[in-house]
């Protein structure tokens, strides 16, 4: 047995895309980017790598965990490979964008490299698409624009059935505050309630004075309108209930526009919104193994003072492909070597794609086969092949 | 895939599955008779409502099915979902059987000259890696973990290590053998667990079988 590694192994969670996905790939992202641009959004383009401070947006230490970091050889800091690019647009937009009016629309498409990929997508590295709508004050509609694009831009590539779920992650923390919960207890309830563990929330509960509060949250998930509805049943302390009307006015923006869209409301949902300030949500497609993509409100940090207020959403496209049908194959034609340049010419103007012969061949037909055409060029005409 | 795609509950072989099929069957579900038959090598079952289907794997395979959405239902210990911490998995209901504690055990014998206090590093055997090595580090002691599949309890005796990290219920497996039980980890239940995905895509289907089974358990 031979146990050397052969040379077209990858490390784990990187990948080669081959034709066609290569292709559907790179179409894919950029009929995403073509929804943006049509609602006002500009293309923006950072590096690949940064400085880390950059790369997890002033306070926030998020990204720190899971970037790739090496030192920076000429300036002897330390720079991160970026595994998000959503602070690198929020960056440009309170730095190099600052004088620009607002609010500041921007969309932008990368790759994106992680230390660890998750269970359900092991890849490393993969394609991020997203648009970030910064400077817009804490306006329902703002929130309501983002999640209305993101589901337009999938729409227009083929994947519907979506099914978005609104989230709250500042909702737990005012309720906890509200009712003098603080850590380590409050960190379990954080804890439990992610894991929509009823027995944990449950007892936790009895060491409080939550009387049943969290539970009822927790009950409360499901379909939005009904959950709304049990929410704003609760006795929840002021800031939070608050938050919790803000949340019924996105929803019903939504509703409005968009009255086909399922929509879901969880309020007790935090995982993945460490950094969020407001109305969140993830997108999910029925069928389609775990989430598409998702957003939701944030500070922008790195320009003024406390930060802008900002809302965006932002597509993994390795999720996308696996949720989309491959392409039929593009009309291939192939073109003997005897064939004049400009009937070649002539074929791709009408739209087809060329392969051209470049030793003389016996049998046309068959090196159009052979080569993965499905027509070749012959006696002036194209013919299909067999 | 479209939205009346039927769904499927993962159950457990074993221990608690005894104590599950009195709830599974008080929310309305009746497994085809394959299901009771020790002789059938079936691993997937029809049940009287052809919304459904189940499935009976390992335990530890309950929280995998579900965790990649093949089951979009399940049965599960705390156990289970503690030593995978799989973000895709919620746990809504304490199903309240095949209650048991997960504990750390050493030696009768061991236990008097023992400064827990002192530990840097323990050997310890057991069936669950990562609960034991969140546990030790928790409190500052780095555990080594030898993993074993069953029979934890042999360990200490033929030497492969002193401490063992196992479920007790009764107690009379540990005494058997030698050992006493020195620190509690956590208690352990049987939950219905669901996929996150499966969840917020048919939140009425789901939410419709979570609410039979919570009325199957306060039935009880």
């Amino acid at each position: 047995m031979n146990d050397a590694p052969s040379k077209a192994l990858l490390p784990a969670g990187l990948s080669d895309l081959l034709p066609p996905q290569a292709q559907h790939e790179a179409e894919t992202v950029e009929a995403l980017l073509a929804s943006c641009r049509a609602h006002g959004y500009e293309r923006v383009k950072p590096p690949l790598v940064e400085f880390e401070e950059g790369l997890a947006g002033g306070e926030a230490t998020f990204d720190v965990g899971r970037s790739f970091r090496m030192m920076d050889p000429v300036s002897q800091r330390m720079m991160g490979v970026r595994a998000d690019m959503t602070m690198q647009i929020a960056r440009i937009a309170t730095t190099r964008l600052a004088k620009a009016p607002r609010p500041v629309r921007l969309c932008y498409a990368g790759e994106v490299l992680r230390v660890q990929g998750t269970q359900l997508s092991p890849e490393r590295q993969f394609c991020q698409v997203g648009a970030e709508l910064i400077g817009a004050a804490q306006a329902a509609a703002g929130d309501a624009e983002v999640v209305l694009l993101a589901a337009e831009a999938l729409n227009a590539i083929g994947i519907t059935e979506l099914s978005i779920d609104l989230t709250l992650p500042t909702l737990v923390p005012a309720v906890a505050d509200g009712l003098g919960i603080a850590d380590p207890v409050a960190g379990r309830l954080r804890a439990a309630l992610d894991r929509k563990d009823a027995a944990a929330v449950a007892a936790i509960e009895d060491e409080t004075k939550a009387r049943g509060l969290f539970r009822a949250l927790l009950a409360a998930a499901g379909p939005a309108d009904r959950a709304l509805a049990a929410i704003a049943k609760l006795k929840l302390p002021k800031p939070a209930a608050e938050e919790a009307k803000r949340l019924a006015e996105v929803v019903e923006l939504i509703v409005a526009a968009r009255p086909d869209l399922r929509l879901t409301v969880d309020p007790v949902e935090n995982r993945g919104f460490e950094y969020h300030t407001g109305v969140t949500f993830t997108i999910f497609a029925q069928g389609v193994r775990g989430e598409l993509g998702g957003g939701g409100r944030y500070l922008a940090l790195g320009g003024a003072e406390g930060g802008e207020p900002a809302t965006g959403f932002t597509l993994f496209t390795n999720v996308l492909l696996r949720a989309l049908a491959t392409p039929e194959a593009a009309r291939r034609v192939f073109v003997p070597l005897e064939v004049a340049r400009a009937e070649a010419a002539r074929l791709r103007a009408e739209g087809w794609i060329t392969v051209a012969g470049l030793m003389p061949a016996k049998d046309a037909a068959a090196e159009a086969r052979r080569l993965g055409c499905g027509h070749v060029y012959r006696d002036g005409q194209v013919k299909t092949v067999g | 895939m479209s939205a009346n795609e039927s769904l499927m509950l993962a159950l457990p072989k074993g221990r608690i599955l005894g104590e599950v099929m009195p709830l599974v069957r008080r929310a309305g579900l009746e497994p085809e008779p394959a299901f009771d038959d020790p002789d059938s090598r079936q691993l997937r079952f029809a049940t009287n409502r052809s919304e459904i289907g189940l499935i009976r794997v390992r335990s530890f395979d309950v929280a995998t099915f579900v965790a990649f959405g093949a089951a979009q239902l399940g049965v599960a210990g705390n156990d289970v979902l503690m030593e995978f911490d799989y973000p895709e998995i919620y746990a809504p209901l304490d199903l309240k059987v095949g209650r048991c504690r997960l504990a750390v055990a050493e030696p009768r014998e061991m236990v008097a000259g023992d400064d827990p206090a002192r530990w840097s590093h323990v050997r310890v055997a057991t069936k669950y890696p990562e609960i034991t090595r969140r546990h030790f580090a928790a409190r500052g002691v780095q555990a080594e973990c030898i993993k074993l599949s069953g029979a934890m309890e042999l360990a200490p005796r033929l030497g492969l290590c002193r401490r063992i990290v196992d479920l007790v219920s009764t107690g009379q497996t540990l005494k058997a053998n030698g050992l006493v039980e020195v620190e509690h980890i956590a208690d352990v239940s049987a939950r219905l667990v669901v996929n996150r995905a499966a969840l917020k895509t048919r939140p009425e289907e789901i939410g419709t079988w979570i609410e039979r089974f919570r009325e199957a358990v306060d039935g009880a």
